[in-house]
């Protein structure tokens, strides 16, 4: 089987995705951020879902401080935001958000014949972590803002090509 | 008589929106964290309607729907899948296997509550009046 490269500019679709999600689900608007450093984070919180298929492996994360997770979390249950909230909600919150982004990318994926299922979302929690793939992986990092506040998207990606 | 509503999702963040979306009608609203414990939920209580998450763990959403359709006594609930794939072919399957209608996460409160509405007659609730004191019996 000959796997054409899938016209598909990652960057572009999760970047326009992740807002639709902020400003449907949590109605925030974020910013885009097109050069800048990384963001650093003392304590993260890192929402992943994994993607695979036979032609395409991957996963989504979605890296966020604490305090900013902490916040988002309130927002999605429409608490108000001093509201005292645990790490199960905060968790949860951000692994849907995460799913979100995933299942989107997924249904992109497979519209371009792709398939693929998802997993699961899972929280990773934090002060010093590197999520390291291997070199022949494609690797996407895209910094959003708000509010002041700097958060990360970002995808490992790895087309299959059989030939 | 109140309308039931089931809603399995692994989520509880997307099971407290739901809940909150439905909180201004005249509704039940039952839970379940994956498909094994939505179709057990489902015989229990018999909904009037089922809000369906795609991928869950233990038994996911297609799964769920795929027996609630062999089940002669649930096969008649409506379906309303809940999803954050909105791929054509993954539309084109859900939809073959009976679901009355999809919502694509992420979603607004109208959003669902104008799906679930299509299906189910939605009432609002009335605001309760002040309670009389009651009148002593003569």
């Amino acid at each position: 089987m000959n796997v054409q490269t899938p016209s598909l500019d990652i960057r572009h679709y999760l970047t326009g995705h992740l807002v639709e999600v902020f400003e449907t689900m949590l109605s925030m608007k974020v910013t885009p951020l097109t050069a800048g450093q990384p963001p650093v984070f003392i304590e993260r919180v890192t929402g992943s879902v994994g993607f695979g298929g036979d032609t395409v492996t991957g996963a989504v994360y979605l890296h966020l401080s604490a305090t900013f997770a902490n916040r988002i979390t309130t927002a999605m249950l429409g608490l108000p935001p001093d509201e005292a909230i645990g790490e199960t909600e905060v968790n949860d919150v951000i692994g849907e958000c995460t799913n979100m982004l995933a299942g989107g990318l997924k249904s992109t994926l497979c519209d371009r014949s792709y398939d693929c299922a998802v997993s699961t979302p899972a929280t990773i929690r934090g002060t010093s972590f590197v999520i390291e793939s291997p070199q022949d992986v494609q690797h996407e990092l895209l910094i959003f803002d708000y509010d002041g506040v700097r958060f990360a998207v970002e995808v490992h990606i790895k087309f299959n090509q059989t030939n | 008589m109140p309308i039931k509503i089931l809603s399995v999702d692994d989520s509880r963040t997307i099971r407290l929106i739901v809940g909150r979306s439905l909180r201004p009608y005249d509704c039940i609203l039952c839970e379940a964290a994956n498909g094994e414990e939505g179709l057990v939920a489902a015989a229990r209580e018999k909904p009037d309607i089922i809000l369906l998450d795609v991928t869950m763990p233990v038994m996911d959403g297609v799964t769920m729907l795929t027996k609630l359709k062999e089940d002669p006594a649930l096969k008649s609930i409506p379906v309303i899948m809940l999803t954050a794939e909105s791929g054509r072919d993954n539309v084109i399957h859900i939809a073959r296997l009976g679901v009355r209608d999809y919502l694509v996460k992420p979603f607004k409160e109208e959003q669902l509550i104008d799906k679930v509405g299509r299906i189910v007659q939605l009432k609002k609730k009335e605001v309760s009046a002040p309670v009389a004191a009651p009148v002593p019996a003569v």
